[in-house]
């Protein structure tokens, strides 16, 4: 308080100065007793006024803290800025009677922002954080334990937040599903014991293992071809990727019969979880039964049955630029080979500056077709394009003779978005010896 | 007789046939703009490479929403980093500079759009009335009206350059993305404004010049067409709003799929349009009832007061008409928002964001109480109905047993520490009363209880003189305890069923409290034609309080106003457009509940006091005559407001 009114004096010396001097003046010119005295009792009434209007004005700057640097206070503090106004506008309805009316309606209506303000603050404070950087983890080399526990963080926020109802994390899953035996679980089904349950449900009359056609779902399998689930990990796995393939009963959005899920497919937007995280949320719900959970490459094997190599999100991609991914696909593609430094070690037709020679030169429309069919080649490409992206992102799956192994970065999986990934490809998968690049832009 | 009749049909031609002639040159903006929707040329997307075919020049992009492919003709979403380039910025949080400016046009847009559907309404009212004084009262309401929009309508096109302007300066890659998307409409929008300002002017300034027969009905008729051009304005705005928060007509990339109606047509927009439709208009007349409020305490004369007393009464009544539907297009807008995104709902109605919801319902609470409140108070303005100030009590208690239900919380979010204390996610008690089936029955039983608030106050001076009167006065009651009992009723049996049977029950809920409304209140009408007076209605002579109780419901809803509008921008959390792109600003996380209703009050202050001046600046420049002191104001129900009173 003592800050205010100090605040207030800072602000509004001139005018009380003013006013004092207006209050001198009046003791000292005007001769007649009652006029002295009406007058004189109006101008305290004015300082009073100010005095407040200064605090408050005093306290509002205050009231706005963003946490930006030059702003401290407290934002709860507001209503009494706003009561202040309120006392002071019905004062100043009374000093000015010909504005009463519009002074009044104003100290009505400061009355009303006050007491809602008021409100507000009095309520529960709860402040929505940013979305959760985005931390690099290595979750293929951790124990299950730690993958576990990793799991248990998305799912719930933090270590040992899953038996506290309420909590939640960035997979958001406790929002609608319980996890606990007795746990409120109106809007999605109840998943303790999921691991062992999951098999139950393969033989449920509405999944039709492996018979996806006789579905009666808006979305029968996960992608063309994905087939059904054949393991509990992969029912799992299948019932993250494409959650309306199969809907437990009475869980489907209203008036679909059960056809269509609410549930949004996880490793999509909003939520967009890795197959990483998946894998980790995926262990959570094995070791907190106690029960053996699969391995990280089983789990991320289940995944990869039911999302389609294209939609699969990268630990660097969704986050944009900001999370370490230093090509998004927008640039023009000369700048994409710069960013990438293809140009450092490989020769690249039509790219301006792009003469090194540390790597093979690259005209993969010619030069692809052939590794594909070179007998030692190991890798699981079966197209030119494949086989440009499997270079890209796993090099060593295929080395050029006389080229060294492990000279160039395995992590362009990281450092590419999918879209600057597929503009590469679609360029270099263009280029043949002895033809003229493509041009371009 | 015949030639007259003739007359008046030829001026009713001549009448339409203008009105056609005027709506079609005032449209011609749009038809010339129409074409270049379908002339447009894109460039093609990027990461295609040049020296391919033109086929192979179209990337094909699969719409989030409506699932079809179309061509990626658009630029994708950028990714923006917490940069200046992505975020100029002062030393102060954007975000609440761009609330602020966005709050301040909205408040203005709101108003000058709700005002001339009052204007028409009245006007028509105006001239359907035989009593000719009556007519000219009408008259001068619907001119008071348009006066007062007319500074209001000037101060909105200045927010709205202002709010362009924060959005450029603060927010440059986001809006330079969202108007890559609304291209082809953009032009139509700038459009529309002119055929709007063009047909304001035309009809404020005409007034005078067409204030006689078929000149008259041209007059009348600009307004529907400025209401039909108010509205699309609205509904391309809403379509913005609408993209936000559930997009369509884009794919995953954002990349716009060469449909601008997708774009438009989105899963929200339609719930957005009807709920902003009916909120604008509650809060017009919230606004209006204000204006009238403060000409009353300001009134030089009885005739004044009279005159604004019965603004008041007319402005309130039409805004509380629009607000008992409000909730239930909010409960459909809701709906929608949990058929597009389940985890949307829950973060409104059950997650972050659910105490700001326990604040909207103590809001329509207070906002329905305070309506009462000033039937209440109007009813000492007519002789005879003491009568009725026995029952208020009663009246009073069902209130407010209802809002209390009305606000109970049921899930809400706790620290562990609160579950502990409380022994659960619910209250053991009170967790019962905070369910949707009881909520449900509570802000029914509100509602009803207005209803009969008002017909009480159409009966205030007079009793019914029809031969039927014990059957009508008895099917009345009846009518209204079997509501009541159906209310309650339902409200206890959903309790017993699971919850998504339940939610059917709110069904007939709302038909139970509809039917009091559409039913109840015309058949009262039908009793009271020929009723007896008891005495008249002394306009003016209204306690002072009532005009503070009009001025606490304007400004509430006007707060109310702004906190759903934060809510409705704020659930969208860190996306720009939802899904499509992300806010990475640093603002981009959601304040607390006390720091919003700060920025709200600020808001909600600052638009007061903005207006008061245009309330002040309208006293200044009085262009047409007031009634003469001389005309009586009516002082009985003889012909009495398309309202009832």
């Amino acid at each position: 308080m003592l800050e205010l009114m100090g605040g207030a004096l800072g602000i509004g010396w001139p005018i009380f100065v003013s006013l004092i001097g207006l209050l001198i003046y009046f003791q000292v010119s005007i001769p007649d007793a009652a006029k002295k005295k009406r007058l004189s009792f109006k101008t305290l009434i004015g300082m009073l006024a100010a005095f407040m209007a200064f605090m408050a004005i005093s306290n509002y700057g205050t009231n706005f803290d963003t946490g930006t640097k030059g702003f401290v206070g407290d934002s709860g503090l507001l209503p009494v800025s706003l009561v202040m106004g309120t006392i002071l506008a019905y004062m100043m309805g009374l000093y000015f009677t010909s504005l009463t009316a519009l002074f009044k309606i104003a100290s009505s209506m400061f009355l009303v922002a006050a007491i809602l303000s008021g409100y507000g603050n009095w309520l529960p404070q709860v402040e929505g954080g940013f979305p959760p950087p985005e931390v690099k983890l290595d979750f293929q080399s951790m124990t299950p334990q730690q993958l576990g526990d990793e799991g248990e963080k998305i799912i719930f926020g933090g270590l040992g937040q899953s038996r506290v109802q309420g909590a939640i994390g960035k997979g958001q899953c406790p929002l609608c599903h319980g996890f606990q035996q007795g746990f409120l679980s109106e809007r999605a089904p109840n998943l303790f014991n999921i691991p062992a349950r999951a098999l139950t449900q393969l033989d449920h009359e509405k999944y039709y293992r492996g018979n996806p056609e006789a579905r009666d779902t808006v979305q029968k399998e996960a992608f063309p071809g994905s087939g059904t689930a054949e393991t509990a990990q992969e029912y799992i796995a299948e019932s993250h990727a494409c959650p309306s393939c199969f809907v437990v009963p009475e869980f489907g959005v209203q008036g679909t019969n059960d056809t269509e899920s609410p549930m949004p497919k996880i490793h999509k937007p909003p939520i967009s979880l890795t197959l990483g995280e998946l894998a980790a949320v995926d262990t959570w719900m094995y070791v907190r039964e106690g029960a053996e959970a699969p391995t990280y490459e089983e789990i991320i094997a289940s995944y990869e049955k039911f999302i389609p190599e294209g939609d699969r999100p990268q630990a660097s991609s969704e986050e944009g630029p900001a999370g370490g991914v230093i090509a998004t696909g927008e640039e023009p593609i000369t700048d994409l080979f710069m960013k990438a430094g293809c140009p450092a070690c490989h020769t690249i037709p039509g790219i301006e500056g792009a003469t090194g020679k540390v790597g093979p030169m690259l005209v993969e429309g010619t030069s692809a077709p052939m590794r594909l069919k070179d007998p030692s080649y190991q890798g699981k490409a079966k197209s030119v394009r494949e086989y440009v992206t499997e270079s890209i992102l796993d090099p060593s799956a295929f080395v050029v003779k006389p080229f060294p192994d492990n000279q160039m970065p395995k992590d362009f999986g990281l450092k590419l978005s999918a879209g600057a990934v597929n503009k590469i490809v679609d360029y270099l998968s263009q280029l043949k010896e002895g033809q003229p690049p493509p041009q371009v832009d | 007789m015949g030639g007259l009749i003739v007359k008046t049909a030829r001026k009713k031609i001549l009448a339409v046939t203008g009105l056609f002639a005027m709506g079609a040159m005032l449209l011609l903006p749009i038809v010339v703009a129409l074409p270049a929707l379908g002339a447009e040329e894109f460039p093609a997307a990027a990461g295609v490479v040049e020296g391919q075919s033109d086929e192979e020049k179209i990337e094909m992009g699969r719409d989030v929403y409506y699932k079809i492919e179309g061509p990626a003709i658009g630029r994708p979403a950028p990714k923006t980093e917490d940069t200046t380039e992505f975020y100029p910025r002062y030393n102060f949080e954007s975000r609440i500079l761009l609330w602020v400016a966005n709050q301040q046009h909205l408040y203005y847009g709101s108003f000058v759009l709700a005002v001339p559907i009052f204007c028409m309404c009245i006007e028509l009212a105006g001239m359907m009335t035989k009593d000719k004084a009556m007519a000219k009262r009408y008259d001068q309401l619907a001119y008071d009206f348009i006066k007062i929009s007319i500074t209001a309508y000037s101060i909105t096109a200045i927010l709205g350059g202002i709010l362009i302007f924060t959005f450029l300066t603060l927010y440059p890659a986001f809006f330079g993305y969202l108007s890559s998307v609304f291209r082809p409409v953009m032009h139509i929008y700038a459009l529309m404004f002119v055929a709007e300002s063009a047909t304001i002017y035309i009809y404020y300034y005409g007034w005078d010049m067409m204030k006689e027969g078929l000149l008259k009905w041209l007059h009348l008729s600009m307004s529907v067409v400025l209401n039909v051009i108010g509205t699309t304005l609205m509904m391309l705005a809403n379509s913005w709003i609408g993209f936000m928060m559930s997009p369509s007509g884009v794919d995953e990339k954002g990349q716009y799929l060469g449909n601008i109606w997708h774009v438009i047509h989105t899963a929200l927009w339609n719930p957005l349009n009807i709920h902003r439709i009916l909120g604008n208009m509650a809060f017009g007349g919230g606004v209006v009832a204000a204006y009238a409020a403060y000409r009353f305490l300001s009134a030089k004369n009885d005739e004044e007061r009279a005159h604004y007393d019965w603004m008041g009464y007319v402005a309130m009544t039409l805004g509380v008409a629009f607000l008992i539907p409000l909730p239930f297009a909010g409960y459909w807008l809701m709906r929608e928002v949990y058929a597009y995104r389940q985890q949307m709902g829950i973060t409104l109605m059950g997650g972050l964001l659910a105490w700001l919801f326990i604040i909207q319902a103590t809001m329509i609470g207070i906002l329905f109480l305070t309506t009462n409140y000033y039937l209440w108070q109007a009813l000492g303005r007519m002789t005879g109905a003491e009568r009725f100030q026995r029952y208020i009590k009663y009246l009073v208690f069902i209130l407010v047993v209802g809002l209390l239900v009305f606000i109970t919380p049921h899930t809400i979010v706790m620290s562990p520490a609160e579950l502990k204390a409380m022994g659960g996610q619910q209250h053991p008690v009170l967790g019962n009363y905070g369910v949707m089936s009881a909520k449900n029955g509570g802000i029914n039983a509100i509602i009803m209880t207005t209803i009969l608030s008002f017909i009480w106050y159409q009966r205030g001076n007079r009793v019914p003189t029809v031969s039927w009167t014990r059957f009508g006065n008895t099917f009345m009651i009846v009518f209204f305890v079997v509501a009541g009992i159906n209310n309650i009723w339902l409200a206890t049996y959903g309790y017993f069923i699971p919850a998504n049977v339940r939610i059917g029950l709110s069904v007939a809920q709302v038909v139970g409290t509809l039917s009091c409304l559409f039913i109840m209140v015309p058949f009262n009408l039908v009793m009271l034609k020929g009723a007896r007076q008891l005495g008249p209605i002394r306009w003016g002579k209204i306690p002072v309080r009532s005009q503070y109780a009009l001025i606490m419901l304007a400004t509430a809803f006007t707060w109310m106003m702004g906190l759903m509008g934060y809510i409705r921008s704020s659930v969208r959390l860190y996306w720009h457009v939802n899904e499509i792109m992300r806010d990475n600003s640093p603002w981009a996380y959601t304040h607390t509940i006390g720091f919003a209703a700060n920025v709200i009050s600020f808001n909600v202050l600052f638009f007061w006091f903005t207006i008061l001046f245009v309330f002040w600046l309208g006293t200044l420049g009085v262009k047409k005559a007031p009634v003469p002191a001389a005309e009586p104001v009516p002082a009985t129900p003889v012909p009495q407001p398309a309202t009832g009173h």
